[in-house]
């Protein structure tokens, strides 16, 4: 269909001929430790959990959807069409079309952007973003070498050849392949990547901890304030996050022992407190056209402005693995005409305490913002008042392409609450950090 | 100087096997000083060299390397070596085959190779000089596609203990390694060994197994030098270009299974250079760079 013209306000920029594309609202289950409550549900279950609570939440059993885009990181290639078939598995109408996505812990926010930019040309009037992951039903895939000779014995033709080929096998091919959260070309873990990163920023474990303790103390004060009420539905059991810990305190940060960065020069300084933790779950968010929001009669929440991918050389240690959106970032806002001033909230994805930390200290260097970034001098500050508001991922946990979804639909409704209660034009900044040095970042506001 | 045409590149196997036995005659020949000291004026070639895809496929996913149709410097070494090792296995070759160590290998690499290219092969030793633990030897080979030389390599062995050529001159003690900040990390497995040999077809029993290894006075199974050393040229990436130098010196043997903590990093003049070390005592298996020409 054509998109049609529309008066956006003036506060809005959006590139000429294309239309708004609203956040409308957003649903997750709770986020579950390891080998908890989730242990025994798969991807497909939690997502069409998450998905089914959204048409239960905003009424859309029956809907057809534009499409719904959602992918997971931990996937076995049996789910090649995963958010097709929960989708499938879901009260929304058979007829809505789906595809995965897959861009590690930026899953979900891409998916947000990629169906939003769909909205903004026309393309669709309706779609659901998404991200689901298990690290508890992990897939397990045999050896490389069994995996080679088992296809290499499916085309042998005589019984000779395949009795050639199955006595290739060695008792070692049959163990079992777990998935690796190693970096491919370099071998390290990313813990072991962010502790070089934290090494040469000289982050301090003191505020790694303090970094943590304001993720739990904000998760803990939302779920207390009933924040996330409309935007998580429980799932076997699990009614709030399993990893948030309210009553954790500095003192109890201080005392668990560093995990990464042991070998090196300098002293460790990240622990499972200031870590995020292996997490279970899933997540949506509800996107739409003004006109399909009205015709649904929900409230818009949120406009997706603007969205920038960056990429860094992690391999040959030009920068650390996960300082990506240091680069997106400052990209994204002078596209927009707009300073880090300009933002009432920043999210950035808390994979560890320290990558918060180096990517604020990145920005606040004047030799990194001449040299690296191209500026006259330091990026910028950020309040620290409007950084992670509600908490982020060291509190509720991190199920890789879940975590873009949480945030998007949690900034999406405080960006709204502000703006009614401020009546001015709210923004936020999204930022996620990804495996293979990718970074994610988009600009949000007050609808 | 001879050319003397091989009618295939010859498998290492049995080149060790003749290596062994001239290794004997040439310590019984030393002993009544009848050893030869100069090296063979003769060039080995072999003409028409061709890779084969899924042998080329084995070693690209052995060293890191995506399979394409383009030729790993590092297997244009595995296809090339042979010939030069022939020179080493003469019984005029003057240094005796076991217990050579390889301690440097430069390779330039002066334009792309490709999957179906036909290589010449030249093959001779050179620059046999003195060393502070004994002699070495510069084993060249030259690939030439047509009539272009696209691809030489020059492998520096140590003959330790073995004094032909007086005293060394301007060789110094090497130059102390400070461990960098690592990039990276490359897990040894036990087997290492012999997937590399398999696909190199140097099958020398110190890379093979702990007791084959032991045997010949090392704890363990070591890696193959020119294993760990392809594995660098990998991670260098496509930053290396069409036509570089590919320069490593040898320090200690990595043993197997082991762990290899690395730094591939650019110099930022278009040059990288990487180092292996051994993150508990910082000592370096391997160091070296690659430098486009």
């Amino acid at each position: 269909m054509a998109p049609s013209p529309r008066k956006t306000p003036a506060d809005t920029p959006t590139t000429p001929g294309t239309r708004r594309a609203l956040v409308l609202g957003g649903n997750r289950i709770p986020f579950a430790r390891a080998g908890g409550a989730y242990a025994h549900a798969s991807n497909q279950d939690m997502l069409t959990a998450a998905l089914d609570g959204l048409v239960a939440r905003y009424g859309l059993q029956g809907e057809r959807i534009g499409e719904v885009a959602a992918g997971a990181v931990l996937k076995h290639s049996r789910d090649f069409n995963l958010t097709r078939e929960a989708v499938l598995g879901s009260a929304l109408a058979p007829t809505t079309p789906a595809y995965d996505v897959q861009q590690a812990c930026a899953t979900g926010l891409e998916s947000v952007v990629g169906l939003a930019n769909k909205i903004r040309l026309g393309q669709l009037d309706s779609g659901i973003a998404g991200g689901v992951d298990t690290t508890s039903d992990a897939p397990i895939a045999v050896s490389d070498r069994l995996r080679r000779t088992l296809l290499d014995l499916s085309r042998a033709r005589s019984v000779g050849q395949r009795l050639a080929v199955a006595s290739r096998i060695r008792p070692k091919d049959l163990a079992p392949a777990a998935p690796r959260t190693d970096e491919p070309r370099t071998g390290l873990s990313m813990g072991e990547h962010q502790a070089l990163t934290t090494a040469q920023w000289g982050i301090t474990r003191e505020a790694q901890d303090e970094v943590a303790f304001a993720s739990h103390q904000r998760l803990a004060a939302a779920w207390a304030d009933g924040f996330f009420d409309d935007l998580v539905t429980p799932f076997r059991g699990q009614t709030t996050d399993g990893n948030l810990r309210a009553d954790t305190s500095l003192e109890k940060l201080a005392k668990l022992k560093p995990v990464f960065g042991l070998g090196l020069d300098t002293p460790a300084t990240m622990t499972a407190g200031n870590s995020t933790p292996l997490t279970d779950g899933a997540s949506t968010v509800l996107l739409g056209s003004d006109e399909w929001a009205a015709a649904h009669d929900l409230t818009p929440l949120a406009v997706v402005v603007d969205a920038e991918a960056a990429a860094v050389d992690f391999v040959h240690g030009v920068d650390g693995l996960l300082m990506a959106p240091v680069f997106a970032v400052p990209r994204l806002l002078a596209r927009n005409g707009l300073t880090l001033d300009d933002l009432d909230y920043v999210e950035i994805h808390e994979a560890f305490a320290s990558t918060v930390l180096t990517t604020l200290a990145a920005w606040e260097s004047a030799q990194f913002g001449k040299e690296r970034l191209g500026l006259d001098g330091a990026f910028g500050s950020v309040d620290r008042a409007r950084l992670n508001v509600h908490g982020s991922s060291l509190a509720a946990g991190h199920p890789f392409a879940a975590t873009g979804g949480r945030i998007v639909a949690t900034i999406s409704k405080e960006l709204h609450r502000r703006q009614q209660a401020e009546g001015r034009p709210v923004r936020a900044l999204v930022s996620v950090c990804a495996a293979g040095g990718l970074g994610l970042t988009a600009i949000l506001e007050a609808a | 100087m001879t050319t003397v045409v091989l009618p295939a590149v010859p498998s290492l196997g049995g080149l060790y096997a003749r290596g062994a036995a001239a290794t004997g005659r040439l310590a019984v020949a030393r002993r009544v000083g009848r050893a030869p000291t100069d090296l063979p004026d003769v060039v080995h070639e072999v003409r028409g060299v061709r890779a084969d895809a899924d042998h080329l496929t084995e070693y690209q996913h052995l060293v890191g390397e995506s399979a394409s149709d383009r030729l790993p410097a590092g297997f244009v070494h595995v296809l090339a070596f042979p010939v030069a090792f022939a020179v080493m296995v003469r019984p005029d070759f003057p240094l005796p085959l076991l217990g050579l160590v390889h301690v440097a290998n430069r390779v330039t690499q002066h334009a792309p190779v490709g999957l179906g290219d036909a290589l010449d092969v030249r093959a001779w030793a050179e620059g046999l000089r003195p060393h502070r633990a004994g002699t070495t030897v510069d084993l060249v080979a030259e690939v030439r596609v047509g009539d272009a030389l696209v691809w030489r390599g020059v492998s520096t062995y140590l003959a330790k203990g073995v004094r032909l050529a007086g005293r060394p001159t301007d060789e110094g003690a090497r130059s102390d390694f400070v461990a960098p900040q690592p990039t990276g990390r490359w897990r040894l497995a036990a087997d290492t060994g012999r997937r590399y040999a398999a696909v190199s077809g140097d099958h020398n029993p110190i890379h093979l197994s702990a007791v084959s290894a032991k045997a010949l006075g090392f704890p363990r199974a070591i890696a193959h030098g020119m294993y760990t050393a392809a594995r660098a040229l990998a991670d260098v990436g496509a930053s290396r270009g069409d036509a570089f130098t590919w320069s490593v010196e040898f320090a200690k043997p990595a043993l197997l299974p082991g762990t290899v903590t690395v730094r591939v990093a650019p110099d930022g003049d278009g040059s990288t250079t990487f180092a292996g070390w051994d993150a508990r005592t910082g000592k370096p298996y391997l160091t070296g760079t690659v430098v486009p020409l």
